[in-house]
Order: C-alpha cells, then structure tokens, then sequence
C-alpha cells in the first residue's frame, strides 16, 4: 500500500475547527455515523469545475460511476466541456491483483489522444492506494510522453472529509501547476478566486463587477478554471477565498512561497457582496481611484437591487425564517435574508467553525437560536418561534411539511442561483413563490376519511 | 437487416460510463426490505456517493449507514472492528430489524470476512460480498436477494401451491413491481417480491424513510418463503438467484421469464401462469392487453420509421429493445453496462458492452437515444431525442411511478416514444 497523502495538511492552525476537535478538519468520523462525502469526493468537485482539464478517475464504479455530471457547474471555456464528463479507469479484478499501472498508463494516453484536454487530473482512489498502484510514475512518465501536466491528486476516500479531500486536491494541482508560467503581463490589481465552483454560474454575479472595478482574475481554482491561468497563479496579488474556509491552509502555503496574501469573501446577500469587493480592494492597497470605481458599482448595483426587491417588500417584512444550512452559509445566507427583511430566528452551526458561529450571532442577534443538531430542534424552533419559512436542504421537506410553512430548498445540488446582487433577486423571487405557494398547507392535511372520523368522534 | 455484432469493451477506461456499481444495487436491494438498515462497510464516500445517488433519483430521503474506514484502520483492522464499532456508534439512535452488511472494493481487496465478522455479532445480520470491482448494480442487487434466500428463509416441510415468490431485477421500478404482484394476485396468488420496492420507494407521502427502510417486503415474510410452491424470476441476472431458491427449497416451481415488457414477453409470463394456475387471467388484465394491442397499431406509423440506441442496465435494455422491435423499431446499438446473458438475444445492430463515448459515432444515423440523465447533453449536442430512462435520473420527478412494464406500462412505453417521435417531427415541421 503506497499512501502519499500529504499529512501536513491534515493540521491546519488557520483553520478554527481545530479550536474545538483535537485534530482539526482531518479529524475522521466515526464509523456508523459518519454522513459526509469522502476526500476524493472533495478534491474532485472542488477541481472538476477546471474544464480544460479532464479528470480521469482511476479506481471502480463507485467513486464517479454515479457522480459525474451530477451538478450545475457552469464554464466558458469553448472546447468540449470535461467537466460534464466521466473519465475512469473502472479498475477490475485483474488489477485488483495485478495492479492497475498498466491501465491507468493507457487510459491517460487514450484521453490525451482523443480528448486533447491542457492537462489531466488523475485522481487517487482507496482501491488503487490499497493495491499500491505508483501513480506519481505513471503520471510523470506520461507528462514526459505528452508534454502535458498529468497530475497526480492523491486523496483516496479513506484518507479523511471531503473538506481535507478539497484541501488535498487543491495543493496538488498548486504545487504542481502554479509558478510554471509568466503572464504576458501584470496588473496591480491580480487576483486567484479559491473555492469558487461556479455552481449555476454563481462567480458570474460578481466577476463581471470585479471586472469593471478593474480587478483582474488571474486564476481561479477552480470555477471557471483554466489550466494555463493555473500555472500563472503565483503572480497574483491576493488570493480571495470564496465560502471554503477549509482551504486556506493552502493559501498559507501559497503566502510563504510566493507572499501572495489572502482574505475570505463571501458574495451571498447585497451587505456582503458589498463588503466582499470594499475588502478585496482594500487588500490590493485601496488605491483612490480602484476605491471610487468599486462605491460606484456597489452603488449602482443596490440601488438596482432595491428597486427589484420593492414588489417583495410587504411581503417580506415581519415574516420570520429558519435556517438550516451548512458551513459558512450559515450567516451569509442569514444576512441574505436579512437584506430582503426577514427576520431569521434560528440558523444551524452544525458544520461550522467557531469563527462561523461569531458571525452567526452577530448577524442574528442575541436572541436567535444558533442550532448545533438542527435535525432534532428545528421542528421546536419553529413552532416556538412561530416560523414562516424553512430554508434547508431537501430532507427537511417533512419538518415544513408537518409544521405548514414554507419550504425553500438551499443544497449543493441546487438549481437556482441565489449569489450576489441578481442572486438576492431570484432568492427573494423564490421566497416568496414558497410563501405563496398553498402546497406546505394542503399537502399534509388530513384525508377525508380522517376528518369524519374525527367529526364523529367529536359528536359522540 | 444485418446481423448483430456483439462486442466487449476493450478499451482501457470508461468515458461517460452508464455503469453503476455493485454496493449501489446491493444498497437498492435493502432498500426493498422492511425495517432493514444498510451498512456499507467501505471508506464515507462510498455510502455518500450511493445516498446521493439514491436521493436524487428517487427524490427520497435514503437510510444508509457506512462503517468509516481510514487508511489507519485500512492497515489495521480486519473489518472486525469497523463493524462492530459502527453498529454500536448507531443502534442507540435507530433500531433497525435487520442489517445489511455489504462490502466495498476496500474491504473486500483487503480480504474482509463478512461472514465471520457478522457471526460475531449478536445482532440480525444478512451480509453480502459486493465489491465494487467486479459485476454492477444488477449483480450486487442479486447477490442481496440471495443473501436472504440463503441466510433468513427457513425450510418448509409443507408446500403452498399458490404461495410465489417474485424475483424482479433490479431495473423494475416500484410501480412495475406493483403492477407485477396484482396481476399474479389477479389469478388467486399470494405473491411476495424479493426485494419489494413497491411499497418502500414508490414516493409515498406520510413515512419517514431517512431511519431505516419504511415499507417492502416483511421479514416474517422472509423468513416463511420456504413454503412458496413458485418462483417466479425476472430478467437475466435474477436467474441463478431463483434456481438457488429451487435447489434449497425443492418443492418450489422455476418459472424464468426472461422480460416482462410488451406484448410477445408478457403473454409468455402469462400464458405460464395459465398453465400453472388453471386460471384465466381477470377482466382488467385481459382489457389492458387489447389496449396494447391497439397502442400498437397507433404507435407502429411512428416507432416503425425509427431507430434507436440503448443504453443501461443489460435486463431493462433488452426488454425495451424487444417492446420496440415489435412495432418495428430499429435498434442500431444497445449498450450494456455491463456483461449479460440478457445481451445475447437482444434484438440490435450492434450490442457492446461499454459506454456512451462508444454511441457517440452512430448517434447521427439514430433519431432517439433511451438512457439516463447523461443522454439529454449528448442527444442534444447530435440534434436527438433524449427520452430518459434508466438509473440515474437526477433531473425529472416521479421517476419511481413510470410504468413500462406488462401489458398496462407497455402501451404506456410504446405512447411515450412514440409520441416523444411526433413531437420532434411537429417542431421540425415548424422550423
């Protein structure tokens, strides 16, 4: 068994769950209840989005068979798309006891030959770890066959969560790819985006506005992401994290080697997305004139979100919401809700650092219930508080269900795009459908057979 | 029209595979027993990716749990622990009635004895090797529905003639499960599926299914079918699992039924249990087939001008290529996930084994492609009509209410393609 996971990640002192569990973020759960996605899982959705890039997995059916084309990761790159594809070695019985070299060297060279991509992530799986297959060989002989970068991306499943899993992923494809390329040219203002995924092309609410500040994205990893861009990351001027906390221990690696500082940003809610570009300009040295441009977009831009949000206003305020979602989203998405003026009364820290819950209770106020086992207080949250809307993801259905309120769905997996100045529209468009919507009343009420039993139970 | 070609994939990777894996059927199959909690010994991902799996396609909360493995326990520990620690981590939150143990490709390449591991604990167990390196869904549904048979169904010295048990494979959705049962009900049968994923994931309102399996088959049930008098299986890879019934329980009758879609493999099921029965089948059962028969005719003007590509689970796949066929359809290719005696008699131009990369070629020459979700972008990219079918479907709801099987849901499959056909031909017409 060849185990090349890089354990140095695994303690990050920048990362604040350390504060509160021994071992930090690489902390494994336990068996029986552990419910999260793996490493692999982690290092291939937060890389995938790259779609120059093709990603080939080398391990069985599992890890991808069910996966890929799963989210609504969105792109401009004008080739064909690898990001919406599957690649896989679907690794058999005879590698299981020979090894799966052989087979992975010629997958390589099949994509490479018919798919053409920049480069190729070849992604670790437990199996092909457990077997002992060398795929840092594999991929460095077929890197020199190609003159392509194959890189490796060592974080097979058991090696920990699928926030360590993101935090592998991303170091590898920094380590390997960033510093290979000069940009033709640089500006002052040079950032990476990290951790954006452009999940139904969220990164495109606010990008076109950094654009227009005259901030330039120099890389991101990996929304939107381009291989070439990659390799000049090391010019940047900031690196900007985007809603994953987890991986700013890579950022820490990428401030002592190439001295590119990073702050954490989030776009969710108008108060934010503001505050995000204030902060991504103050940190690139606020220059008057970079400062100015920056107030007159946000000036704009919440000007033309007031108006849109107008129609939703009466509507809107008074109306109290529950919120059950993960990570940081717990107060950025609460301050978006708070921005369309509802009163959000509870939000869920079950997933969140100790940093997140200070946010959490900054932006909700010292009496908001800051939920640590959503799962079993909400439905009590709700009907002490007299909640409106549930906002969670899609097996909280029932809690709305049972209590008839409102129901919006919040995941990962999620159509809609609820990022930034357009993305609080659409939020607010689809609250308020939901607080319309006589579906959370009627389809739970009782059966007609059910009401005359009750009926003749109450006239006897 | 030209013989059929048959080849395996000899290619050195999958691109845009159709496969799913062994632990994804095997967790399906526990899904269809009542009570039963499903434990996938493996690393996280592996439950992770087949709850996510399971949730969107079925637009259900799955009940899955998974025993944690690392890299340290990997070198470790033999599977003893794992399991036994996940199974006291969980039983003070939920009480299943039985668990189902199943592997992964990490445990089973690490040699992990299930069978050992399971006699070690003192609690209702029914265990199955399923890594996921060897066979797919159909396989890893099949090998649970064995692991009942031969670990939970107690010998029967009396045998009840009209007593069956119904083997579908791992393709017939919860509503054609149901429709199955009430037809061999119809000719005075008590019939019980293994697994049963008509009363568990037909999309119910009401039972919480995130603790454990809600509905399906009961483990009492189980546990008496060694009195059933009839087997009755389903598609391919359900086979070997009633001739293992018939060699434990001797006196129960084999029937094999290759398909249960159209017209032609829905006589032949019923036409056997005419025979074994002596009864005629019911008024509704004889009305839906004469409205097959005319859905038929209307459906030929349309489907018979057609040709199609297949791709997905080799028992589903074959039995839609039948339904086609004989309103005239052309299959160009079906593609199987994997390796099935069902592709040998399958009714195409071309049937491989592989994946959706290898359709790409003959998509031009197609005018449809049934599979999957994944099929909607490359029949879009080829100007084609996706008509989605298959696991998975992330994209549509009500996925476990499509009917395409027996007489009933073959009138309705014949409908849907055939008006899916028109559709495109008006917006054609209008362009």
């Amino acid at each position: 068994m060849s185990l090349k996971i890089n354990n140095a990640l695994r303690i990050d002192d920048t990362c604040t769950h350390v504060r509160t569990r021994k071992a930090g973020c690489g902390k494994p759960e336990a068996p029986g209840l552990a419910t999260g996605g793996c490493s692999f899982e982690g290092a291939y959705f937060s890389l995938a989005p790259c779609s120059d890039a093709l990603h080939l997995v080398h391990g069985p059916m599992t890890c991808v068979g069910a996966s890929w084309e799963s989210r609504h990761t969105e792109t401009s790159w004008e080739g064909r798309d690898h990001t919406q594809m599957g690649f896989t070695t679907d690794i058999g019985e005879l590698q299981v006891v020979y090894g799966g070299e052989k087979k992975l060297a010629k997958a390589i060279d099949y994509a490479v030959e018919n798919y053409r991509p920049q480069a190729v992530f070849v992604y670790e799986t437990c199996v092909t770890a457990l077997i002992g297959d060398d795929i840092d060989a594999v991929c460095a002989a077929a890197e020199e066959r190609w003159g392509l970068p194959i890189v490796p991306i060592h974080a097979p499943g058991f090696a920990g969560s699928k926030n360590f899993g993101g935090r592998l992923g991303l170091e590898a494809v920094v380590s390997h790819l960033a510093g290979t390329k000069e940009p033709e040219f640089l500006t002052p203002h040079d950032i990476n985006l990290i951790g954006e995924y452009n999940i139904t092309g969220e990164m495109w609410q606010y990008v076109p506005l950094l654009e227009e500040i005259g901030i330039r994205i120099l890389s991101s990893f990996s929304g939107d992401g381009r291989v070439d861009k990659m390799r000049q990351a090391h010019r940047a001027k900031l690196n900007v994290v985007v809603c994953a906390k987890s991986v700013e221990a890579v950022c820490k690696l990428m401030q002592k080697r190439w001295g590119i500082p990073y702050i954490s940003a989030s776009f969710y809610g108008m108060r934010d997305a503001s505050a995000s570009i204030r902060q991504i300009c103050q940190s690139l040295g606020g220059a008057p004139d970079l400062v100015a441009r920056a107030e007159a977009v946000i000036a704009r831009e919440e000007a033309r979100v007031q108006v849109a949000l107008a129609p939703y206003r009466s509507l809107m305020t008074g109306r109290k919401a529950v919120l059950n979602t993960g990570g940081n989203k717990a107060w950025s998405l609460a301050a978006a809700l708070q921005d369309l003026g509802l009163e959000v009364v509870a939000t869920s820290v079950r997933k969140s650092g100790e940093d997140d819950k200070e946010k959490a209770r900054m932006y909700l106020g010292p009496d908001a219930v800051l939920m640590e086992k959503p799962e079993a207080e909400q439905l009590g949250v709700i009907s002490r508080t007299n909640a409106d809307i549930l906002l969670a993801g899609g097996r909280s259905l029932y809690a709305a269900l049972k209590k008839r309120i409102a129901f919006v769905d919040v995941n990962q997996e999620k159509t809609e795009n609820y990022c930034a100045y357009d993305g609080l529209i659409n939020l607010a468009r689809d609250i308020a459908s939901s607080l319309g919507n006589p579906v959370f009343r009627l389809a739970g009420r009782p059966a007609p057979w059910e009401r005359a039993l009750l009926h003749m139970e109450a006239t006897q | 029209m030209t013989a059929t070609t048959r080849k395996m994939g000899r290619k050195p990777l999958q691109v845009n595979p159709v496969k799913m894996s062994q632990p994804m059927g095997a967790t399906l199959a526990f899904m269809g027993v009542n009570g039963c909690l499903p434990l996938m010994h493996g690393a996280i991902g592996c439950a992770s990716f087949t709850k996510v799996f399971m949730t969107r396609h079925f637009c259900e909360p799955i009940a899955i749990r998974n025993t944690a493995v690392t890299e340290i326990a990997t070198i470790l520990d033999g599977g003893d622990r794992s399991v036994g620690e996940a199974i006291k981590n969980f039983l003070p939150r939920v009480t299943p009635e039985v668990i189902g143990l199943f592997s992964t490709g990490l445990t089973d390449a690490r040699g992990d004895d299930l069978k050992g591991i399971a006699s070690h604990i003192d609690f209702p167990i029914v265990w199955a090797d399923t890594p996921d390196y060897i066979g797919g869904m159909e396989s890893g549904w099949a090998k649970v529905a064995t692991a009942f048979i031969e670990q939970m169904v107690q010998p029967s010295a009396k045998s009840e003639v009209r007593k069956v048990l119904l083997l579908p494979h791992v393709s017939v959705q919860p509503l054609e499960v149901e429709g199955l049962k009430d037809m061999l009900a119809d000719f005075g049968l008590e019939v019980h599926a293994l697994p049963d994923l008509s009363t568990s994931l037909d999309g119910h309102f009401g039972e919480n299914q995130a603790a454990m399996c809600q509905g399906g088959i009961h483990l009492d049930d189980i546990r008496a079918l060694g009195s059933c008098g009839m087997v009755i299986s389903i598609g391919a890879s359900m086979k070997e699992v009633g001739e293992r019934f018939a060699v434990l329980h001797p006196h129960a009758k084999h029937l094999h039924v290759a398909g249960i879609m159209g017209l032609q493999a829905t006589d032949a099921l019923v036409e056997q249990v005419v025979h074994l029965t002596g009864a005629a089948p019911d008024a509704r059962t004889k009305r839906w087939r004469q409205r097959l028969q005319d859905v038929m005719i209307d459906a030929h003007f349309t489907i018979g001008k057609a040709r199609f590509i297949l791709a997905g689970e080799p028992d589903r796949i074959a039995d839609m290529a039948q339904a086609l066929t004989e309103v005239g359809g052309t299959v160009l290719a079906a593609v199987g996930s994997t390796s099935s005696a069902s592709l040998q008699h399958l009714p195409a131009q071309q049937v491989m084994v592989g994946d959706l990369e290898d359709i790409e070629d003959l998509l031009p020459d197609a005018d449809a492609l049934i599979c999957n979700l994944h099929g909607h972008r490359i029949a879009q990219v080829h100007g084609k009509i996706h008509i989605p079918r298959g696991y998975p479907l992330y994209e549509q709801i009500g996925v476990q209410m499509k009917l395409d099987t027996l007489y009933q849901g073959g009138a309705m499959f014949l409908i849907d393609v055939a008006n899916a056909l028109i559709e495109e031909r008006m917006r054609k017409h209008l362009q």
